[in-house]
């Protein structure tokens, strides 16, 4: 009897350094605002939105991190469940860019091996600023095999494409199974990632 | 009241060099200045000499002067440190390589551990998470998509494997993190 208000849910999480602008990503993604106050995240949050994609009626739910060290402990744990991650970094933060290699060894280490990772080098709308070229950041993505965009939150650059585009690379490896995908499970208590153990919670 | 005049100025060459003052350098100028009146007679050696003397004792004084107040300058340095010691010390934290201070009257200090913070993160998603849903089914029983009897519009799957309740052992082992979200 129960109907689900969606086909398909997809959880994504959102890392890199403190302050390159992680949860203005997803604010203009999912509220499509923006706010120039800075609060630094406290350890993990999430918003949801839904988008349809071929046909489908895909709930993302997308996890927020705190970017600050001190926060490692709470934020890694969230990683097994992620099937995509977005890296975020800030063109004008030459640092949030160095430490890209950190965080990709992060996902090595706490993810699943099949998670969808892309590359985002935000605050593109502050040209006069830049310190990372786009071609540095096109470069790396290259070498690693990931996709790569160059964001705004502040001027709405991006934005969408970014989180669309992941969320069908993720469908593109989803199994078509059971029309009717009746449990969705995503409680990824168990540690199995959502759409691998679709069926048995 | 004389006799004691008399005899007391000459005591200070008893007196162990490094517990001179200054009183006590005066006393030495004294005895030595009457010692130096029995012997003169006119002659301009004497003169010479005495006017030595008398530079000699005035360096006296003056380096008896500077060490007692270094002396007293050191005291001062020692007591301090001993109470600050005194104050770290009853603030209870002994500051090692990787120890941080905490001061207890800072009302700002940090108080919870990780694991309570994330307890508490953990509870306030899945609040978060149940209020979406709610509002999800508010919408659609308003919208008179689904009458008033159905069952709930979205399946809340209460049971999240493995992680919650079981063992507090299990629990630790587990990668619990995320019971958070099975209902959405």
């Amino acid at each position: 009897m129960a109907k689900k208000t969606y086909d398909l849910l997809f959880k994504l999480l959102l890392i890199g350094d403190s302050g390159v602008g992680k949860t203005c990503v997803l604010f203009r993604f999912s509220d499509d605002a923006f706010n120039t106050t800075f609060i630094s995240t406290i350890g993990i949050d999430f918003k949801i939105k839904t988008v349809e994609l071929q046909g489908k009626k895909i709930k993302l739910q997308i996890w927020d991190t705190a970017g600050q060290e001190r926060f490692h402990t709470i934020t890694t744990s969230y990683y097994r469940g992620a099937m995509g991650i977005m890296l975020v970094y800030d063109i004008t933060n030459a640092k949030s860019f160095e430490n890209i290699s950190k965080w990709l060894r992060n996902i090595d280490e706490h993810a699943n091996e099949d998670v969808e990772r892309m590359l985002l080098g935000n605050k593109c709308d502050m040209e006069d600023k830049r310190v990372v070229p786009k071609a540095k950041g096109e470069q790396i993505a290259r070498e690693h095999g990931i996709r790569f965009f160059e964001t705004s939150a502040k001027a709405n650059i991006n934005i969408e494409k970014a989180f669309l585009t992941l969320a069908e690379d993720i469908l593109r490896k989803t199994p078509v199974k059971e029309p009717n995908s009746e449990n969705v499970d995503i409680s990824s208590g168990s540690g199995v990632t959502g759409w691998k153990s679709k069926c048995c919670s | 009241m004389e006799f004691g005049e008399e005899s007391s100025p000459a005591l200070a060459f008893e007196k162990d060099a490094f517990e001179l003052t200054v009183e006590d350098v005066y006393d030495i100028s004294y005895v030595i200045g009457r010692d130096l009146l029995k012997i003169s007679s006119t002659g301009e050696e004497v003169s010479d000499l005495q006017f030595r003397i008398v530079r000699v004792l005035e360096m006296f004084e003056a380096l008896v002067n500077k060490s007692n107040l270094s002396v007293e300058e050191l005291k001062m340095e020692r007591d301090n440190l001993k109470s600050e010691l005194d104050r770290l010390g009853r603030l209870g934290t002994v500051t090692g390589p990787n120890q941080l201070l905490v001061d207890l009257t800072d009302p700002n200090r940090p108080r919870f551990t990780m694991q309570e913070l994330k307890e508490v993160l953990q509870e306030r998603n899945q609040l978060k998470a149940q209020l979406m849903v709610a509002q999800e089914e508010l919408q659609l029983f308003k919208s008179g998509i689904l009458p008033q009897a159905e069952p709930a519009m979205v399946e809340v799957d209460l049971d999240t494997p493995d992680s919650t309740e079981r063992n507090p052992a299990t629990l630790s082992d587990v990668k619990e993190e995320k019971t958070t979200i099975g209902k959405l």
